[in-house]
């Protein structure tokens, strides 16, 4: 893989985004606590210098110069104030005592270069030039007597350094930890895309049992990989469906083209009245209606499932549909020798398309009609439950041997049985599909004889 | 009849309008929309044929702006096998029936007659009669010779659909269409069997039939044999 993609990963550009934001935040909260830090020691070395100054004074007032320069030599000679600078100076400029060079007298404050670096004391070279300064505080004692007393900025410019560092060594290595820690991400991440292209290539080169690997942590990119494997299940089930379908189409309809043509070659080959010869082509004609008929079916399943005419649904009386088809269909039945029993509650609504139930319950009536023996009793109901309407077609027929009820929805499948009766196979298949458009659930029922049809519809909201 | 028929399939076209000449109809064939529009608009027919897919302008956009400019002439649409949904755009565009395409001779003629002689007047009749038959629009009753016939509804509502297109033929789909609104083939005799209910009712008692089977077509009821 190229380094450069690690660095277009989203993973790896939000970390960089997050480590950009932490730097700035952290730099603001360093300069803040810098100079407040700067300032305490600014304070402190005030307070230090005054009151060092105030116990010369002490000392002065006690033993006059003497005294003081037997203290500052003992402070000096002690080590005990490595930091701190003194000087006492005579009437006439004479350096007395004290470790800075004789100086014009003055009165207040002063910022020095370190001229010796206190640091002598603790083992630097006094005559290093250092970049730390003397803060000193000048004052005229009586009889033109001077005394400085000051600070070397050693130990604050030592601690500041020392938070300057720690801030840095602190900023790099989170820094350091979230570029590292992006990489490692997007890295993963990157793998895990990279599982999903191959699995993709090769479904694009034809092998559609390839599915995505999951590593089992239930994340949200399992969670993903799990729905294209679900979504590859759907199409590798509905691409086998298709050929299954498009070579059934091929035998379902060889066979009346076959005979279409036959009837016709047959025909030319004989002498025949023109009487012969009309019925012939009437034959003819109603075989290729037959085949139309068929393709029509196809073409309207095929519609159905696409779900295009779900936005034609309006409200609509359900009971009533029930009606108007189960009265079209009892004088049928009673001529075929059959009873149709008519139990239709009123009033029942749901959102639909009225042509397509209405197809779906003839087809359900044509097909309790056309697969049983005459004397069978066929009932067509519809009554209303908690979920919503339940209608039923129902016969005390020869039923569906029990494995082959999930089959008989598909399109073309015929029962042995029912072979040599009349029906291309694909009324059943439109009923499946009206009842999935309609979002209503369809079950075969044994009827202890025969079978029952339950479609179970959704109320309208 | 004089009718414009808007078709870009000229084997179909050549077909269509050889057959309804042959039946002593005037017929106009355009052969794209814009040129059906052109006459559709210009000269007055008694139907219009209107194929749905249309090179330049389709059969939609003819019948809307057709009716837009306030000809009220009756349409036929026909439409592709795979149109399911095309029977309720063309109706709503404005077309007043349809037909899938391939289709019968006869049942396309069938719905022609019926379509073109659709009168504007029927809201206004209380009854309708056919030789000695009679139904009463407003009492749903029928009678035949002074007495009185039961019927079931939908029997009602198939003899009153017979009646309305009386000296006509009307085809089984019509039928199934506009009595039961049933938009596709029964696999079982549904028309079959619910006529001959009928014709046991209407016709069994009485010396001369009314109600005539018309062969490869469908049904036709009118008095003189």
């Amino acid at each position: 893989m190229h380094p450069a993609r690690y660095l277009r990963t989203t993973n790896f550009r939000l970390t960089a985004l997050y480590a950009a934001l932490f730097g700035v935040s952290s730099l603001i909260v360093f300069g803040v606590v810098y100079w407040m830090v700067a300032d305490a020691f600014d304070k402190q070395k005030t307070l230090l210098v005054e009151a060092e100054l105030s116990v010369l004074e002490q000392e002065f007032r006690v033993g006059r110069e003497f005294e003081l320069t037997r203290e500052i030599n003992q402070r000096l000679a002690s080590g005990k104030h490595p930091y701190s600078y003194y000087l006492l100076q005579d009437v006439d400029g004479q350096k007395l005592a004290g470790n800075l060079p004789a100086m014009t007298p003055f009165d207040g404050w002063r910022r020095v270069p370190a001229p010796y670096p206190a640091v002598a004391e603790i083992g630097g070279d006094p005559t290093e030039q250092t970049a730390h300064t003397g803060l000193i505080r000048g004052k005229f004692l009586a009889d033109g007597i001077f005394v400085v007393a000051g600070i070397s900025s050693y130990q604050s410019d030592e601690s500041k350094e020392a938070i300057r560092s720690a801030f840095f060594w602190a900023v790099g290595v989170v820094l350091a930890l979230a570029v590292g820690g992006g990489l490692i991400l997007s890295g993963s991440f990157l793998h895990r895309i990279e599982e999903i292209n191959r699995t993709a290539n090769a479904i694009n080169n034809g092998d559609l049992s390839e599915r995505i690997r999951t590593s089992g942590t239930n994340d949200e990119m399992d969670r993903l990989a799990s729905n294209l494997n679900a979504m590859l299940d759907q199409i590798q089930m509905l691409m086998e469906s298709l050929q299954q379908v498009s070579s059934n189409i091929a035998h379902d309809l060889r066979k009346p083209l076959g005979r279409l043509r036959q009837n016709l070659e047959a025909t030319r080959q004989s002498r025949m009245s023109i009487e012969d010869y009309e019925t012939v082509i009437n034959t003819a004609i109603s075989d290729a209606d037959g085949i139309l008929a068929t393709f029509s079916s196809l073409l309207r399943i095929a519609q159905i499932e696409a779900g295009m005419r779900r936005s034609s649904f309006r409200p609509i009386d359900l009971s009533q549909i029930f009606q108007n088809v189960a009265e079209a269909y009892v004088p049928v039945a009673e001529d075929a020798g059959k009873k149709i029993n008519v139990d239709i509650a009123p009033g029942l609504m749901i959102d639909g398309d009225r042509e397509l139930l209405a197809q779906l319950l003839a087809n359900l009536a044509d097909n309790a009609l056309t697969h049983t023996p005459p004397g069978t009793a066929i009932r067509i109901g519809l009554i209303h439950s908690r979920m919503g309407p339940v209608g039923t077609v129902s016969d005390n027929g020869p039923g569906i041997p029990a494995q082959e009820r999930d089959q008989i929805f598909g399109r073309f499948y015929r029962l042995e049985t029912s072979r040599t009766t009349p029906g291309n196979g694909l009324g059943l298949a439109l009923v499946k599909a009206v009842a999935d458009l309609h979002g209503a659930s369809i079950s075969v029922i044994d009827n202890c004889p025969g079978i029952i049809f339950e479609i179970r519809f959704k109320t309208s909201d | 009849m004089k009718i414009l028929f808007i078709e870009d399939d000229t084997d179909m076209a050549t077909y269509v309008v050889k057959g309804l000449r042959e039946h002593g109809h005037v017929v106009d064939h355009a052969p794209n929309g814009r040129d059906g529009l052109y006459l559709a608009a210009g000269e007055t027919y008694d139907v219009l044929i209107v194929d749905r897919m249309l090179p330049e302008l389709d059969g939609i956009g003819i019948v809307k702006t057709v009716r837009g400019a306030g000809v009220q002439t009756p349409v036929l649409f026909l439409t592709a096998l795979d149109g399911v949904d095309d029977r309720v755009a063309g109706l709503n565009a404005g077309g007043d029936d349809y037909l899938v395409k391939p289709f019968a001779f006869d049942e396309l003629h069938a719905r022609l007659k019926a379509l073109a002689r659709r009168p504007g007047t029927s809201q206004a009749e209380t009854s309708l009669r056919v030789g000695d038959l009679e139904l009463d629009l407003l009492k749903r009753t029928v009678r035949r010779g002074g007495s009185r016939i039961d019927l079931l509804p939908q029997e009602l509502k198939l003899l009153e659909y017979l009646m309305r297109h009386a000296d006509e033929v009307v085809t089984r789909t019509m039928i199934l269409e506009n009595v039961w609104d049933f938009h596709f083939d029964p696999r079982t005799t549904v028309v079959e069997t619910h006529v001959s209910r009928l014709r046991k009712k209407v016709d069994a008692t009485f010396d001369h039939p009314l109600i005539h089977t018309v062969r490869g077509s469908g049904y036709s009821i009118h008095a003189s044999g």
